[in-house]
């Protein structure tokens, strides 16, 4: 992540998050934090359990934030600094899920918005090595299309929180719980269709290991403990090495969008 | 048949959603959700190879063998090493880039880092300040449950009520620091180590052996167990004798599958040049007739279980330090002859008003005009110096191994920021780092060269800039002045890089050379038989470290997995 991407996504964060923005110029950032933010990110529980007991209405810190390790005001935000995976971290628990109207402005008449379930995951591959992948799919509640891509989709849109006049919902035809599933199943394919080497590989190195232990320990079979031993042994390499795909979900919702919103492929 | 991976979805998100669409909200902020979603992609990681921490860590300087120590550790040997670097090369570095990388792919979360007491502060602060892994010494007993990242000694670790607390505990990474202490598998922290419930494990030593079989045999043993077979069989394949081996190809092949070792001479460093000066000290005639005195010592029963080599150190140190002990003796002293053979001696200390060496160290300090570490053997030298310097305006703190963890930082912090001198005892114990410094005087020299490379390697380390200066000083036509131009000369001692001699005279199984050198002139009559008895001890030396080169054993080049 380049340093000037990390400025506009502490800006965006800060911005979306209700702070004023008190100094905003390439490679530096400066804003005074809202209450919940201040929570959230500074780290002094003691200082608002103190304040909401007096009732009191509480001072929020201001963050100086530079991004251009030249800047002489402000704490150094780089790829690996604590504060930007806190920054990230916090988005993610504030935003789980999200449920946004297209902004139409319908010509004549009323129009009808339909229902898509939006869900994005993220796909790792774990064995003693790992890698993932981001996806993003989204599926039609109404007739069950399923598209690949779907954030990025609904981020070319313009999207509002209430309803837009003149649309209507169409209801879903498919319950939300199971357009999850249906989704489970579509990331379940893809999976499957992907080369999975590296699995196999795992499978091999653990093979190896184990063969190696277990004639370790028939040497010393009939020993004191040795099988208990031998079970954490196991253990710990089965810990080490099994391949196994996780999917976890990053966060999602309902968008209800005009007809004409999502290509389909 | 193996058909392809499980899969498994974390469906616990799946509750909350239902649960908002029924309650109609709370709902997200678009550009918050949208936030989340670039930022799972910039810290979603799409290759399994490679490393990805050095991006986390823009601030660190790494050198191009600890990056390919790390991919090697993690790609090659599946997270389980023992890391060997010598002296200097950054084996903590590696380590905690090795840690980071796991960390930021999410293979390892519970770690637990087993490091000697005296290290435990320093390990904090480098995971911390350079790495950015909130790593916590262990204080409290619940740190070992609650915190993911503990460092603790082996020593509070293997003790009840900790010990328990640890074999409960799945640590995705145990890392030991100085494992070679762990040599010995009937130890209680070897029996500790072993039972640690571990994903992947880093071993780090300074001198791994390979005479030392059995050492060997158990610290890889350790690392992953029955991967050099049952004792047994092992030494049946390649112990030779007492403690020769044989089938050294092939060991040297298995042994390189789990242990990288850097060596100096394979990284492409720059390191900073050792200027070595040895400054010869004539006596004055009041110290020359002191030293000679000791002389009439040497057929009594006085100095007998009492080296009078030693009596002769401590004269060529200060007449402070040979009165200490000459005090010890008289107030021992039964008998009238003792208290008239020494009497001279004492007489003679008194009639010393220079010291010599201290005179020229006094010179050399106003000449250098900076920071000086001057190292003594003795106490009273010490805190002679002290005193003597004061005299002439030169600010100095004393510094002794025997210090508490924080009384050596404090002083350290008073040496850097408001004295000129620091006089050391000895060199100070593991990890202090006195780098901002470049003159070193070796005031009185150790006869076990090995502490004269302790001595050196506090300032001539990774991430000194600077050149450094080394004075080693020598009485003239004293004992010192043979053990400077007999032994360390010959064997360059001061040319040597650092972990270099240690391996040397750990393949020699020489390793009380102090002991050997002492017999060396204790049983030589005459100055003729010394010198050809030394020549012999350097040449041995010598001998083995061309070998050692020629050899190029154990290097970590070995052929990959």
């Amino acid at each position: 992540m380049e340093q000037a991407a990390i400025h506009d996504y502490l800006y965006h964060y800060f911005k979306a998050g209700g702070c004023d923005i008190l100094e905003n110029r390439p490679g530096f950032l400066k804003i005074k934090l809202t209450v919940e933010l201040d929570k959230l990110l500074m780290n002094r529980p003691f200082y608002w359990h103190y304040i909401e007991k007096l009732g009191q209405q509480g001072d929020t810190q201001v963050l100086a934030l530079k991004t251009n390790s030249e800047e002489e005001e402000g704490e150094f935000i780089h790829f690996g600094s604590p504060r930007l995976h806190q920054i990230f971290q916090s988005a993610k628990t504030l935003s789980p899920s999200i449920r946004l109207y297209e902004a139409l402005t319908p010509k004549s008449g009323q129009t009808p918005l339909y229902p898509w379930l939006g869900l994005n995951v993220k796909v790792s591959y774990c064995s003693d090595w790992k890698r993932d992948y981001i996806l993003s799919l989204g599926i039609n509640l109404v007739n069950g299309a399923i598209v690949k891509a779907f954030q990025e989709s609904v981020a070319a849109l313009s999207l509002t929180p209430k309803i837009p006049d003149f649309c209507y919902t169409l209801s879903p035809m498919i319950k939300p719980i199971n357009g999850l599933y249906r989704l489970e199943r579509v990331v379940e394919g893809l999976i499957l269709d992907d080369k999975h080497d590296w699995a196999t590989d795992a499978m091999e190195r653990w093979e190896a290991d184990l063969q190696l232990l277990t004639q370790f320990y028939e040497d010393y079979e009939g020993e004191e403990d040795i099988t208990a031993v031998f079970e954490q042994e196991k253990q710990a390499l089965k810990e080490q090495y099994e391949p196994y795909v996780k999917v976890s979900i990053i966060n999602g919702g309902l968008f209800y969008l005009g007809p004409d919103a999502i290509v389909l492929h | 048949m193996f058909q392809h991976p499980e899969i498994r979805f974390d469906r616990s998100w799946y509750d909350s959603f239902i649960k908002r669409i029924e309650q109609d909200g709370p709902w997200a902020d678009w550009q918050l959700f949208q936030l989340a979603y670039t930022s799972e992609q910039q810290l979603a990681i799409p290759e399994f190879q490679g490393l990805v921490a050095p991006q986390h860590l823009p601030e660190l300087k790494l050198l191009p063998h600890q990056t390919d120590t790390a991919e090697k550790v993690i790609e090659h040997m599946h997270g389980k090493a023992i890391l060997a670097d010598e002296v200097g090369l950054g084996k903590t570095i590696e380590a905690g880039l090795i840690m980071k990388e796991y960390m930021i792919r999410g293979l390892a979360k519970k770690i637990l880092i087993l490091v000697p007491a005296s290290l435990v502060l320093q390990w904090a602060k480098e995971l911390n300040e350079k790495f950015y892994i909130p790593a916590v010494p262990q204080r409290k007993a619940y740190v070992w449950e609650q915190c993911d990242v503990v460092i603790s000694s082996i020593d509070t670790a293997k003790r009840q009520p900790h010990a328990d607390i640890i074999l409960q505990q799945n640590y995705d990474l145990v890392i030991i620091d100085e494992a070679h202490k762990l040599k010995n598998h009937r130890t209680k922290n070897y029996q500790f180590a072993k039972k640690i419930k571990k994903k992947f494990c880093l071993l780090l030593t300074a001198t791994p052996v390979q005479n030392r079989l059995s050492e060997l045999y158990y610290l890889v043993t350790l690392l992953k167990p029955g991967y050099l077979g049952d004792a047994d069989s092992f030494f049946q394949d390649y112990r030779s004798g007492k403690n020769k081996v044989k089938n050294e190809e092939k060991l040297r092949e298995l042994i390189n599958r789990v242990m990288v070792r850097n060596r100096r001479s394979d990284t492409e460093m720059d390191w900073p040049k050792r200027h070595v000066e040895s400054i010869d000290i004539p006596l004055t005639p009041e110290e020359r007739r002191l030293y000679d005195s000791l002389l009439t010592l040497k057929d009594t029963d006085i100095v007998q279980g009492f080296s009078l080599i030693t009596l002769q150190r401590e004269a060529c140190s200060s007449r402070e330090a040979l009165y200490m002990t000459i005090k010890k003796l008289l107030a021992s002293a039964n008998s009238q002859f003792i208290q008239e053979t020494l009497q001279p001696i004492v007489d003679n200390i008194q009639a010393v008003e220079v010291n010599s060496k201290a005179q020229k160290a006094l010179e050399l300090i106003q000449a250098i005009d900076d920071k000086v570490i001057i190292f003594t053997e003795y106490r009273a030298t010490q805190l002679y110096l002290q005193w003597f310097l004061q005299q002439h305006g030169i600010s100095s703190v004393p510094f002794r191994g025997g210090f508490k963890r924080s009384k050596k930082d404090w002083m350290r912090t008073l040496f850097q920021n408001n004295a000129q001198v620091l006089i050391a005892t000895e060199a100070g114990g593991e990890g202090i780092n006195l780098q901002f410094c470049h003159h070193v005087i070796n005031y009185d020299l150790p006869w076990n060269p090995m502490r004269i490379e302790q001595r050196i390697g506090r300032i001539h380390r990774l991430g000194q800039e600077h050149d450094v200066h080394i004075y080693n000083f020598a009485t003239k036509n004293t004992i010192e002045e043979h053990i400077l131009h007999l032994l360390y000369e010959k064997i360059h001692l001061f040319e040597h890089v650092i972990g270099e001699l240690d391996e040397i005279l750990t393949r020699l199984e020489l390793k009380n050379i102090d002991q050997e050198i002492a017999e060396i002139f204790e049983s030589s009559d005459s100055e003729g038989e010394l010198r050809i008895k030394m020549d012999n001890l350097t040449s041995v030396l010598n001998a083995e470290r061309l070998e050692q080169e020629g050899e190029d054993a154990w290097r970590g080049t070995g052929s990959d997995t």
